[in-house]
């Protein structure tokens, strides 16, 4: 690997830290399986198969990332989840 | 009590009049603890904290005139699950957040909670959502839902389920009129039987919105 391929990697890497947040939707006793596929699939747009992996995954594991990007980006989704009673969370990307 | 179903291109639940009575009650009581104006017949008994329900209008009309821009995570538990955190570990993203989006979906959460209101308010047992009102309605309806679970205890998945066995036992108890010697508070037992009644509900609302997708599917 030389070494001009090895700092844009970095570079690469450092801004990608820099701008990604993610979105986290956590489990709770309340919602139902099928509302949280729906939110899933009219907010996100998300397909029935790619909803229903993510409920799944929150019902499963307690939690499950469903975006990422900046963070103002990330409040405007952690916003929308909270508008549709789901417990969602943001923060920085691999934190 | 009859579930949602799809009749001429609207979502059409039927409720007798105390049912359409107790869940207009349950949606004012909760939208009052989001600091709407109180709407509709909310009687004497709320579900909400009293004195926590006025300090919590009060911020709001503090914060609407300009007094307090600066909300912070409420203390009741039932409105932290509506206006839950939006962040674990960073206070100062959470504090950011509220500050951005608490009145917007405080005011969210009430208008639909108020077009609830409006909906049973309307003559006749039916209760009538058009199919493009439906995801508001279900949204409302997991408001009152968290605000229920809030005041059940309801944390885990297992409390959900351990609750479900304590209605089974009251109500089999009733039947068999020996409900003196079990021990169940009844206040808890008919806000548990309320929260099974409108999750029932929501799912149905739920199949509606859902059944004309699979037909597409085919």
């Amino acid at each position: 690997m030389s070494t001009e391929e090895q700092i844009e990697r970095e570079g690469a890497v450092a801004t990608r830290l820099d701008d990604a947040w993610v979105t986290i939707v956590w489990n709770d006793p309340v919602n139902l399986m099928s509302y949280v596929t729906h939110v899933f699939q009219t907010y996100f747009q998300f397909t029935r198969e790619e909803a229903e992996a993510r409920m799944r995954e929150v019902h499963e594991r307690g939690r499950a990332v469903v975006s990422t990007g900046g963070r103002e980006r990330m409040e405007v989704d952690v916003q929308a989840m909270h508008g549709y009673g789901l417990w969602a969370t943001l923060q920085r990307s691999g934190a | 009590m009859r579930g949602f179903t799809v009749t001429d291109g609207a979502a059409v639940a039927y409720l007798d009049d105390e049912e359409s009575t107790v869940i207009s009650r349950i949606v004012a009581d909760v939208a009052e603890l989001l600091g709407a104006d109180a709407f509709g017949d909310t009687g004497a008994e709320g579900l909400g904290e009293p004195t926590g329900m006025r300090g919590e209008a009060d911020a709001l009309f503090r914060s609407i005139a300009g007094l307090d821009d600066t909300p912070t995570e409420p203390s009741d538990p039932a409105l932290r699950r509506l206006l839950p955190s939006a962040s674990r570990e960073d206070d100062e993203v959470a504090a950011e957040f509220r500050r951005l989006t608490e009145p917007d979906l405080r005011a969210t959460k009430a208008g639909r909670l108020r077009a609830i209101g409006e909906q049973l308010n309307q003559p006749g047992e039916a209760w009538e959502v058009s199919l493009a009102d439906a995801m508001a309605t279900a949204a409302a309806l997991t408001d009152v839902r968290l605000v229920l679970a809030a005041r059940l205890g309801l944390d885990t998945d297992e409390d959900a389920e351990r609750l479900h066995a304590e209605i089974e036992l009251a109500t089999h108890a009733m039947d068999t009129d020996a409900h003196d010697d079990l021990g169940v508070d009844p206040e808890r037992v008919w806000l548990g039987m309320l929260y099974q009644a409108l999750t029932w509900l929501q799912e149905s609302l739920l199949q509606c919105l859902i059944a004309p997708e699979e037909e597409q599917d085919v």
